[in-house]
């Protein structure tokens, strides 16, 4: 919520004072990032890609991909899913697709170092569908739309959303601790958003430590980042453990989402 | 324990040797308004001794039978003199005429800070509103707490930031009293302006050490200020225009040389403030400040008064938020012998801080208040020795937040913080003893009692521990409640007591030179909750109680005082040390959480440093020259060998750690149609985190830190500009006026209040923006009196 509160007043109040310098950054050794996001659709279907890259110095331009490690998933049943190499430093299981209430683990052999996460597929409910405004935003001309969905009442949840078109992506966590429930939305308002533009909806279910693991992530992507009134920030730990020497601490996440889409075009 | 025992030794020796003695007393005022004079000095060349008037103006010596020349003096005010053949208690209140023969200086002037040197007290400067008005400032708002920021061992939270860091300790370890009662918040506008009023500001205080016993509750400095009474005798207004703000006060007798009045208002202007915003946009803050007076007879005064102070934002149709301070005070001064002058203060006080957020239709309320007893008594017993002793009592009422829907469609349930509740006690006796010719003592104890009263539904977790450490990813992480319990009211949870000795020694080398030491120790209950380096309004305060432990600091600190022909020198070193300062476990997040204790880790403090004030205090050019070097550290070890703690328990700068601090500032009376002003400030950058890598994670890039506080922003500096014209100086008329015209930033420095790093989407690539705040800013504002 302050996030949200300091977007609103010192987006407006202080972008006329910035400007880009030049800074002599620290110059960290790379480590391993998985971002490993097992999604499984409403109809069953699942995409099983895993993507391996590393660290970067700041201010370079790209990000080295990992051809070359070895990855399999393993479930509660012993039963073991290899990934393949594609490209790009993305690996694909064409076999699995997660079932509720068993526990997935995701091992990697990289660089004679073995890392493993485990965790179980988390459920969301539809995304039903979308109001738009027109009057929307602080400059009352934005194009605001909202895309609705209703709470399970009496469990905790989290979410996950994104909300994705040419135009700009939002992506977002909530928490129902205030909406526990109710029918309740997403929120997307980018710049420039005209009749016409397609916008695609995602809305993934989570496990609180995701929430919170993303909640900060996305703190420290946002171009309010280390603002005056920010929080201290610090390199995020996720949920993969370097088995083989632990101060080598991989980054990233290993997870398994239902996902809820929805199409969109912008009236 | 021996501070008690050797005054009470010295009480009674006092007593034996006593010959017959009689007590010269009174109440000292303006001569024009009637208003009473904080920190006049009463001298008394035969005997070499004297006294100064305390906060309300009063003063009490107890001499031997005898004839005395008596001098009445104070910076700025014409010196009187008249002649006592004491033999019996003299009452004699005195008024005295403002100089305005453009501060003539007086002999005697040399005197009165001969006195200064010999008093215990150190680590303390006092301002007066004269001396704040004449500095230049930004927007030419003057603001009391950016001219203490230029004293040394103080420094300012950030640009445009209005809380301030003294002797390397957090905003929040701050006692700030206007007329006695606690504020919580000191800006306006994020910031952008303290919350004090100038006009209607008698003097201020700032205790950065050696801390007198009759304060408590914060523990690194205490910023005493005190509001005018009104005039007594005729009614004035005065006031200003600004380009961002306007200020008028108001102030007469109700009953003449008896009762008085005081209003005093301020205001700024939305629509030229935030020109950025379109129409449907508002930012506005608004201050009044109330006071009341009344000379019940000779031994009873009343004052009553008041401060609102309200922030106004609205975003469109979006987003409002308002919040502030209310104070409300009743004062009785009451005299129960001329040797024993006591206040008694009833306070209420509170902080207000609410949010609408329109688009998601909720309310969201938030603060803290309290109920303040405040008894006070100073006993005069000779001219050597003062006893000053009291209680405090506070009832402390916390709300953390309370989620309320806005309409019936809204998808938000209402969700209500816990309310928490407590009551802080103290006890104090404090002695200032002359003990010789060269030595003073100035030696005090409190005791201070702080209970958590009882709550709903407070959290239990399993072996009391709410924070867990995850080894395997070497994380803290929040502890799952294992139950909750609510105690009624008047039960207390938790309970703490410290007792804080206070102790200050000067030994004058010379006439004009002293040494002094000091040593204090201070306990503060209540924390802020806020991990970013400034008081920002979306703080909250947290007691102490079963999970949060009460902050403890000690600082001793030595220095040198010396007098020259106009001129003063101040070298002060210190180290001061913090137990359970807390800390928060990285990337914490604070709003609305319920449960503060799982992201809470306890860890401790260190300052130290070196200080030196370099003072003009008379004649046409005045100013002074301030260095501070020093640093502000701390660090959160772990709890067990397996917790890395925080930064891996190692010490990292506090995010006010300033290395080199210096502080220029200057004025010169030109004519008496012309004056002019000039500050310059050069600071070590802030301390801060920088990414040392980047990685992809979901399509968008993310930043690897460094150790927490490792690099620091470019030095900061800038260079002000102030001219003060009155056109009609020696006019006869009531209504007199002044521009004050300034700049601010002269030589248009971008200091850096923060480095962000960010991906520029346009171009994909990494890049660093400096956040600059102010420019060079001219202003020009017009002030008057009638």
């Amino acid at each position: 919520m302050n996030k949200l509160l300091l977007l609103f007043i010192f987006s407006g109040l202080l972008s006329s004072c910035e400007d880009v310098v030049d800074v002599e950054l620290n110059e960290a050794p790379p480590r391993l990032v998985v971002d490993a996001a097992l999604k499984v659709r409403k109809d069953g279907s699942a995409s099983s890609t895993i993507k391996l890259t590393t660290t970067a110095a700041f201010f370079d331009d790209n990000v080295p991909v990992v051809p070359d490690a070895s990855i399999s998933v393993t479930d509660g049943n012993g039963k073991i899913y290899p990934f393949e190499y594609i490209d790009e430093g993305i690996y694909y299981s064409k076999s699995l697709f997660p079932k509720a209430n068993l526990d997935y683990t995701l091992s990697i052999q990289y660089k004679n170092e073995i890392f493993t996460a485990t965790a179980q597929l988390q459920s969301t409910p539809p995304l039903d569908f979308v109001e738009q405004r027109n009057d929307g935003g602080f400059t009352g001309k934005d194009i605001e739309l909202k895309v609705f969905f209703t709470d399970p009442a009496g469990e905790d949840n989290f979410y996950f959303f994104e909300g994705l078109s040419d135009r700009g992506d939002i992506l977002d966590v909530y928490n129902d601790e205030f909406f526990d429930g109710n029918t309740i939305f997403g929120y997307y308002l980018v710049e420039d958003l005209a009749a016409g533009d397609e916008v695609q909806f995602n809305l993934y279910g989570i496990d609180e430590a995701f929430h919170n693991f993303m909640f900060i992530l996305l703190q420290q992507t946002s171009d309010q980042g280390g603002g005056p009134f920010e929080t201290q920030p610090a390199t995020v730990r996720g949920n993969i453990i370097n088995e083989t020497n632990s101060d080598n601490y991989p980054l990233g996440y290993f997870r398994i989402s239902e996902v809820s889409t929805l199409n969109y075009t912008v009236q | 324990m021996k501070n008690i025992l050797l005054f009470s030794i010295l009480l009674l020796g006092c007593y034996a040797f006593s010959q017959e003695k009689f007590t010269l007393s009174g109440t000292i005022s303006e001569k024009d308004s009637g208003e009473t004079l904080i920190g006049v000095n009463i001298l008394i060349p035969e005997l070499q001794t004297g006294t100064v008037t305390n906060q309300y103006g009063y003063y009490s010596i107890t001499l031997p039978k005898g004839n005395y020349s008596v001098y009445f003096s104070s910076i700025g005010f014409a010196t009187e003199k008249f002649t006592l053949d004491l033999s019996e208690n003299v009452k004699k209140d005195f008024a005295l005429k403002e100089d305005t023969e453009s501060l003539d200086e007086v002999v005697i002037e040399a005197d009165g800070e001969k006195l200064n040197i010999r008093n215990a007290q150190m680590s303390a400067n006092t301002l007066s509103v004269k001396t704040i008005k004449k500095m230049p400032v930004v927007l030419g708002e003057v603001d009391v707490i950016k001219s203490i920021t230029l004293l040394p061992g103080v420094t300012s939270a950030g640009e445009g930031a209005s809380g301030f860091n003294v002797r390397g300790g957090a905003a929040d370890q701050n006692l700030i009293l206007l007329d006695e009662a606690t504020l919580y918040n000191s800006s306006h506008l994020f910031g952008f302006f303290s919350v004090f009023n100038p006009d209607a500001i008698k003097d201020l205080t700032l205790y950065k050490g050696g801390i007198p016993a009759r304060y408590g509750g914060r523990i690194s400095s205490v910023l005493d200020i005190y509001q005018k009474d009104g005039n007594k005798r005729e009614y004035h207004a005065s006031g200003g225009i600004g380009l961002v703000a306007s200020r008028l006060l108001l102030e007469g007798p109700i009953k003449k040389d008896t009762a008085s009045f005081l209003v005093g208002g301020r205001s700024s202007y939305a629509h030229l403030f935030l020109p950025l915003f379109g129409n449907d946009n508002i930012a506005y803050f608004y201050d009044l400040n109330t006071k009341l007076s009344y000379n019940l007879n000779k031994n009873n005064r009343i004052f009553l008064s008041g401060y609102f102070g309200r922030d106004v934002f609205e975003i469109a149709d979006s987003f409002a938020n308002s919040f502030g301070n209310t104070t409300l005070n009743l004062r009785w001064n009451h005299l129960f012998s001329d040797k024993l002058f006591s206040n008694l203060s009833l306070i209420y006080s509170d902080y207000y801080y609410g949010l609408e957020l329109k688009f998601v239709e909720f309310n969201f309320d938030s603060g803290i208040q309290n109920y303040n007893l405040k008894y006070d008594f100073t006993h005069f017993i000779s001219n050597n020795i003062d006893l000053r002793y009291g209680l405090n009592s506070i009832y402390y009422k916390f709300n953390p937040g309370d989620v309320t829907p806005t309409t019936e469609s809204s998808g938000i349930n209402p969700f209500k913080l816990t309310d928490k509740y407590a009551w802080e006690n103290a006890v104090y006796a404090d002695a200032e003893i002359e003990v010789s010719d060269k030595i003073s003592v100035q030696a005090g104890l409190r005791l201070s009692t702080f209970n958590r009263l009882g709550q709903d539904e407070l959290f239990l977790y399993e072996n009391d521990n709410p924070i867990l450490f995850n080894e395997d990813l070497s994380i803290y992480q929040k502890a799952k409640p294992i139950d909750t319990v609510s105690f009624s009211r008047n039960t207390t949870i938790k309970s703490f007591a410290n007792l804080e000795p206070r102790f200050s020694i000067s030994y004058l080398l010379n006439e004009n030179a002293s040494i002094k030491a000091s040593y204090n120790r201070m306990a503060q209950y209540i924390h802020l909750i806020s991990n970013t380096t400034s008081p920002t309004p979306f703080d909250i305060y947290a007691p102490s109680g079963k999970y949060i432990e009460p902050q403890l600091a000690d600082q001793v600190a030595l220095g040198y005082f010396r007098n020259f022909e106009n001129y003063s020198l101040e070298v002060e070193t210190f180290y001061k040390e913090v137990k359970n300062r807390l800390d928060y476990v990285d990337d914490a997040d604070l709003i609305a959480n319920n449960a503060v204790e799982q992201i809470l880790l306890n860890g401790e403090a260190r300052a130290y440093g070196l200080e030196v004030l370099f003072r003009k205090n008379e004649g046409k050019f005045q100013g002074w020259i301030a260095y501070t070097l020093s640093k502000s550290e701390q660090r959160t070890p772990g709890r067990t060998s397996i917790e890395t703690g925080i930064n891996n328990g190692n010490w990292y700068h506090s995010p006010w750690d300033k290395t080199h601090d210096v502080s220029i500032t200057a004025q010169y009376e030109l004519s008496k149609k012309w004056s002019f002003g000039s500050n310059f400030i050069f600071q070590t950058g802030q301390p801060t985190t920088y990414p040392e890598g980047q990685y992809e994670f979901n399509g968008v890039v993310v930043p690897v830190y460094e150790a927490r506080n490792s690099s620091r922003l470019t030095t900061y500096h800038h260079l002000d500009f102030s001219a003060t014209w009155t056109p009609k100086p020696n006019s006869e008329k009531r209504w007199k006026g002044e521009w004050v015209f300034s700049i601010y930033n002269v030589y248009n420095r971008k200091n850096a209040a923060s480095l962000s790093f960010r991906e520029n989407s346009d171009i994909n690539k990494n890049e660093a923006v400096r956040l600059s705040i102010f420019g060079i800013i001219p202003s020009v504002t017009y002030n008057f009196k009638f």
